[in-house]
């Protein structure tokens, strides 16, 4: 539940298109940081895991009606930058099914990104006697947890009149009855719901993405030995000292 | 599950007069149908979107009502927010018909347009990486959905589900999770193997913008008229 369902035309314009051009400063920051990688390997990798992104994200759990997302996963396996580019990439091909509107890719993008990079750093900062089940569990939760408020954050700040919102007409010639409830938009409704359902998915997610990097930290470890993406930074390193 | 397989079909094999038209008008067609839920503020308008959009997608013998499924998928999460705004029926059917009509035209490109060509279109203005990622996420997808599809079967078989026991069903789905991922990374590095033989050197996407043809009247004239409703009605 931390990337917006929200339809297009709900979130006032200047907050999607600061969505749209904050993930391209996002993005541009990604790919600049990913300039000396090995592309003809990132590449399919990228590809590999974003794949794997979409189909996770296409298996619904019922009864809760709540999809897994990966996104911490595919940062802990990918690192930072990559896995932001993989979020653009997962959102844009949602958004083309129609999971999510158009316009909130930008907010959407940035939403799945930080899931992952927060995950990412929050993976390798808990301490190492931890058991790796429970370092991913724990980082899954508390990346969760902060975009869910960032993303309730968004949802406040887009100050979605109701009395306004839905029609033509100007809002003091509506008459107060139309709208019984109606006043300033419910975002402590909107927070509950979020909140509530979305701590069901977060320690689903958490069992799901723990287990997932024990396996693999059990079957293919150097996935989790950062081999992955360490060699990009060390042949940044190697090229800062030259 | 979406079934994208399908979806990939249909948008290959079609013969319509949305197949023939080009991806720049069918994007001009998503962009204008964009705008026009974006700006209505009625329920009124986006629902005669809607009707203009079903008409069109049977006239050009477009799955029709798989679309409308697909965009029903968007119209399940909206209605959590359109319950949150507690605005009444109106305030919820503008929330829900936002939705679904700039989804329903979403799926009529996606079911007239194979993916290669919106990423060849996309990759005119995207970086390599994206482009090439784009491309890649899409030919991987496939092979995943296809292991997917005897996932839960594979899981039966091998007696990893058992009726009620949520916690060893848990491990069991999240180790074929963590199966999954693992082919997908060799699966990544199998292609890159492959690519590397066939000269792969850091750019696969093909780029074209493609050009204007008497088919994209179909496409551009229907955003323009869905779009015209919108700003008329307002």
């Amino acid at each position: 539940m931390t990337h917006m369902h929200i339809p297009d035309g709900i979130l006032p314009v200047w907050l999607w298109l600061s969505g749209f051009l904050l993930m391209v400063l996002v993005l541009a920051f990604s790919l600049y940081r990913l300039r000396g990688m090995d592309g003809k390997r990132k590449i399919p990798l990228l590809g590999a895991l974003s794949a794997a992104m979409l189909v996770t994200m296409s298996l619904e759990i019922f009864p809760i009606a709540y999809h897994l997302n990966l996104s911490v996963a595919a940062g802990i396996l990918l690192g930072p930058s990559l896995a932001f580019v993989a979020a653009f990439t997962v959102n844009l091909m949602l958004a083309l099914l129609g999971h999510g509107g158009i316009t909130v890719m930008g907010l959407n993008t940035l939403l799945l990104g930080a899931e992952a990079m927060l995950g990412h750093t929050l993976f390798y900062l808990l301490p190492d006697r931890l058991d790796t089940f429970w370092r991913a569990a724990l980082a899954t939760v508390l990346a969760l947890f902060l975009v869910s408020l960032l993303l309730i954050a968004i949802v406040g700040a887009s100050h979605v009149d109701v009395q306004t919102f839905g029609h033509t007409h100007p809002p003091e010639a509506l008459p107060e009855a139309e709208h019984p409830g109606a006043g300033s938009p419910a975002l402590s409704t909107f927070a509950v719901m979020v909140l509530s359902l979305g701590a069901v998915g977060w320690l689903i997610e958490a069992a799901v993405t723990g287990a997932v990097i024990r396996f693999l930290s059990r079957v293919k470890p150097d996935l989790l030995a950062h081999v992955l993406h360490k060699d990009t930074c060390a042949a940044h390193a190697a090229g800062g000292r030259k | 599950m979406i079934d994208v397989a399908r979806i990939d079909h249909w948008a290959a094999n079609g013969t319509g007069p949305f197949h023939r038209a080009s991806v720049m008008s069918k994007l001009f067609f998503l962009f204008c149908v964009v705008a026009a839920a974006v700006l209505s503020r009625d329920p009124a308008p986006l629902a005669a979107a809607i009707g203009m959009l079903i008409m069109l997608a049977i006239l050009c013998g477009l799955p029709w009502t798989t679309i409308g499924f697909l965009s029903l998928y968007a119209a399940v999460f909206a209605s959590v927010y359109a319950v949150s705004l507690r605005g009444g029926g109106r305030i919820a059917a503008v929330v829900l018909l936002k939705a679904v009509t700039p989804a329903y035209a979403a799926g009529m490109l996606i079911v007239s347009t194979p993916y290669p060509r919106i990423f060849s279109f996309l990759s005119a203005f995207l970086p390599e990486v994206l482009s090439a990622g784009l491309f890649m996420t899409y030919r991987t997808l496939f092979i995943l959905l296809d292991m997917m599809d005897n996932f839960a079967t594979a899981i039966r078989l091998r007696g990893g589900f058992t009726p009620g026991n949520f916690l060893k069903n848990g491990s069991n789905f999240a180790k074929g999770i963590g199966a999954l991922l693992v082919r997908a990374v060799e699966r990544s590095a199998r292609l890159y193997a492959v690519m590397a033989v066939r000269g792969y050197s850091g750019s696969m996407a093909e780029r074209s913008i493609g050009t204007i043809s008497r088919n994209d009247w179909l496409p551009a004239g229907a955003g323009i008229s869905i779009l015209g409703l919108a700003l008329w009605w307002n």
